[in-house]
């Protein structure tokens, strides 16, 4: 058994905490797990790559090879073309379409490309998954920093590596009891979200 | 023997505490930092945050000399300040196992260059290196590097790459032994002293060279440890061409073995020096080898002489020819190499990316250096002056939308620099910016130099208490260092004792700024402007501000759409909608001091 994940977002998103989640479950599962970040010096706003690598034997590379990401989870559309190219062709993507400007882009130095064109691009390549909003979701379900969660949810309804209410159990294990049922709301809304876009 | 997942780093401190160490020193660099701060949380272990990377050598240095095992942390960056002294710690040798760990980052992803510190510390000291290919392998390499110290007296590295110290995966681990050898100093002077004393003994020869000596009659005895090291293997596969993995080299050629379908044959070289025996059984009979190594053709170019020196006719490809000379390997890298160099075929051209708008590094909305730099911005606009930059979160103003700074070198350059473009005769104002954790690592002899020569120039020092950029480590102009509170040095303090004149000035006032600096421009010497206000990432957890939040939004009705703010300011926080300046709430941290930037005063 092998499965490769990557995650890519924009950081503050909870990128990491996802991947963490994720990995998590597949070590308590017995699996051997290797896992790594790419990511920018910036604290807040930069490109954060995530990458989970499953197995149930050896895992040489760090690093998810190009082409062979199970699945690639799309926190930001532009973060999820930067790196579509690793996506397996067998693979699945899910790409939340809220995009975050970057600064070149708000200055005019740079163009960033419409949600249609990010479509059109990754659907050129032949690839296959679902493109979401899952910021608009969090939204409104009252808080923005919800869109991992729901990100973590539709994921559990793409592969079936990890039960689902296994990482929702861990997820909530790593997060303030406070938020335990807007977590929970935010888990299901994107679980649903799969089946009615799909 | 436990099992748990750890990050490359996690498992290096982990490893240097079953070990036994006792003082470790480091200054902070992406990737090595977390060690440092991850030693100190092991109970009997000394742990600091020395000024820079050659006083944390020396101070672990004494410790080995002081009979207890000690490890010094650093990345390449900081390898190259140390240099002058690992220059003259192999001559010594060392007492107790001492470690030092230089972290190289191939790519620069988090870096002012890229390097291969393999050079320095193997080709140029003659020291003996591991270089990991796996987070488990720098667990096992830290613990056995103290132990072969100690035997060899040799100071042993370890060169964990980016791809190492901040991947995680499962290691097994042991047990932490409490060490209890005493500390005792024994005089040995003819070791210990470095100095050209003539050596009675050897028929008046001079210590250097004696201990030169002492150095090369070593390289033997590391050959035969490195010989029967765990962490060098063959694979046997058939083939005439043969691939070596060199660190981390060798987990992406696994990696890329395991796509392409078929087994290799693979030589696994993790030491240095090379284990000879073992290459060169394994080139026997092959008429081309692959070296894949990060980032130089170290291995690579001792291959090539040991063919030489046994008269072995051998394809050698690396990073030399063949592959490319500069950037990161990946398995897909080598992949592609594997199948070129089985074809016989030259590595391929690669295919040119397509540009995806890229997230510039930026200061974090709330971040005192936007006003700093806003300030700065505004005085050289006016005046025409240079501004040499320095190392920190600061450094971003290089970039758009800023593009303050005209230079970034490596730590402390800005001053130096700075008064040399007035030396050259350059006769607008020359700026030295340089952030207080830099101050202290290699600013304070440039100052002094430059107030020594009689420099006529304006540095300023971004004092925001941390180390931002690595994850907020101390340094002496904080109010801790790594395990406890103590008084701050001062920036200000310090320069003003030098003779230079003093200015102070809040940055997140912008108009105070720019008259200070204005007013440091106008007098004569050194000037130093302490533009003092805590990093508002660290501090504002804490909730300690130098600033007072309050709501900040841009009036719709002043505001013509111009996008003065957007284009000259960079906050994350504001963006251009509709024709219209807007303040994205959540991104706000109502530091207003874009409040300034808005000449048509639209924004409240």
């Amino acid at each position: 058994m092998k499965f490769d994940l990557v995650i890519a977002g924009v950081g503050g998103q909870g990128n990491i905490l996802a991947s963490q989640v994720i990995a998590k479950c597949a070590m308590e599962a017995g699996y051997n797990v290797v896992n790594t970040e790419t990511k920018g010096a910036a604290q807040r706003g930069g490109s954060v790559l995530s990458h989970v690598r499953i197995a149930d034997g050896e895992i040489y590379s760090p690093l998810v090879p190009v082409g062979q990401a199970d699945v690639l989870l799309g926190f930001e559309p532009l973060e999820a073309l930067r790196y579509i190219n690793l996506l397996s062709k067998d693979g699945k993507f899910i790409i939340n379409t809220a995009p975050v400007p970057t600064i070149l882009a708000n200055m005019k130095v740079d163009e960033y490309p419409s949600t249609e064109q990010i479509v059109a691009t990754i659907k050129e390549k032949g690839l296959d998954g679902y493109f979401l909003d899952a910021t608009k979701a969090a939204k409104e379900l009252g808080n923005i920093l919800l869109t991992n969660v729901v990100m973590l949810g539709a994921f559990t309804a793409v592969s079936d590596v990890l039960a689902p209410e296994v990482i929702l159990a861990k997820l909530l294990t790593m997060v303030n009891e406070k938020f335990h049922e807007d977590d929970s709301r935010a888990f299901e809304l994107g679980r649903g979200m799969i089946s009615k876009e799909g | 023997m436990q099992k748990e997942f750890m990050l490359g780093n996690e498992a290096i401190a982990r490893a240097a505490a079953e070990a036994g160490v006792k003082v470790v020193a480091g200054y902070p660099g992406t990737p090595a930092t977390e060690i440092v701060d991850l030693c100190g949380g092991y109970p009997g272990v000394y742990a600091e945050w020395s000024t820079n990377e050659k006083h944390a050598f020396e101070v672990a240095t004494a410790a080995s000399l002081t009979n207890q095992r000690a490890m010094a942390v650093m990345k390449h960056n900081g390898t190259n300040a140390a240099t002058d002294f690992l220059m003259h710690v192999n001559f010594t040798g060392v007492r107790a196992g001492l470690v030092l760990i230089s972290a190289d980052d191939p790519g620069g992803l988090s870096s002012q260059c890229e390097e291969d510190t393999r050079i320095l510390i193997h080709n140029y000291a003659h020291l003996p290196m591991f270089d990991p290919s796996s987070v488990q392998e720098a667990y096992a390499m830290t613990k056995a590097a103290f132990a072969l110290s100690e035997q060899t007296e040799l100071v042993f590295a370890l060169r964990p790459v980016m791809r190492i110290n901040h991947a995680g995966g499962m290691v097994e681990y042991g047990e932490i032994k409490q060490d209890s050898r005493p500390a005792e100093f024994v005089i040995d002077r003819k070791r210990f002293v470095m100095s050209a004393v003539v050596e009675k003994e050897s028929g008046g020869e001079l210590r250097p060279k004696m201990r030169h000596r002492w150095l090369n009659a070593k390289q033997d005895e590391l050959k035969a440890l490195m010989e029967a090291s765990p962490f060098n293997w063959t694979e046997a596969a058939p083939g005439e061409t043969g691939f070596v993995g060199c660190g981390i080299g060798y987990a992406f050629l696994k990696e890329a073995e395991r796509i392409h379908g078929a087994k290799l044959p693979i030589l696994k070289l993790s030491t240095l020096p090379l284990p000879e025996g073992k290459v060169l059984d394994f080139v026997r009979g092959l008429k081309r080898v692959v070296v894949f190594e990060e980032v130089e053709p170290v291995v690579e170019n001792l291959l090539k002489q040991l063919c030489f020196e046994h008269k072995i006719v051998l394809e050698v490809l690396g990073r030399s020819e063949f592959l490319p000379k500069e950037g990161e390997l990946s398995a897909n890298l080598v992949l592609t190499a594997v199948k070129a160099a089985l074809e016989g075929k030259p590595y391929p051209a690669p295919a040119p990316a397509q540009y995806v708008s890229a997230r510039t590094r930026t200061q974090c909305s709330g971040c005192s250096h936007r006003g700093l730099l806003i300030a700065l911005k505004e005085v050289v606009r006016k005046n025409g002056g240079v501004v040499t930059g320095d190392i920190g979160c600061h450094d971003a103003g290089t970039f758009e939308p800023m593009n303050l700074q005209a230079t970034i070198y490596c730590m402390g350059s800005s001053i130096p620099m700075a008064y040399g473009v007035k030396k050259a005769g350059f006769a607008k104002p020359v700026y030295a910016l340089i952030g207080d954790s830099t101050f202290f690592h290699n600013g304070l002899t440039g100052l002094a130099s430059a107030i020594y020569n009689g420099g006529d120039i304006t540095v300023i020092v971004a004092y925001n208490s941390t180390t931002a950029m690595t994850g907020f480590q101390p340094h002496p102009g904080s109010p801790t260092n790594l395990r406890q509170p103590i008084a701050p040095i001062e920036p200000g303090a310090v320069a003003a004792a030098m003779g230079a004149k003093v200015f102070r000035c809040n940055p997140y006032n912008v108009e105070e700024t720019a008259r200070v600096i204005e007013e440091a421009t106008a007098a004569e010497g050194v000037k130093v402007v302490v533009a003092e206000a805590l990093c508002y990432l660290k501090f504002g957890r804490e909730g300690k501000l130098s600033f007072t939040p309050r709501k900040v939004a841009v009036d719709e009705a002043v505001c013509n759409g111009c996008g003065l703010c957007v284009r000259t300011f960079g906050c994350p926080a504001i963006t251009l909608k509709d024709g219209k300046a807007t303040i994205e709430p959540s991104g706000c941290n109502g530091c207003a001091v874009c409040v300034s930037v808005c000449k048509r005063g639209a924004i409240k």
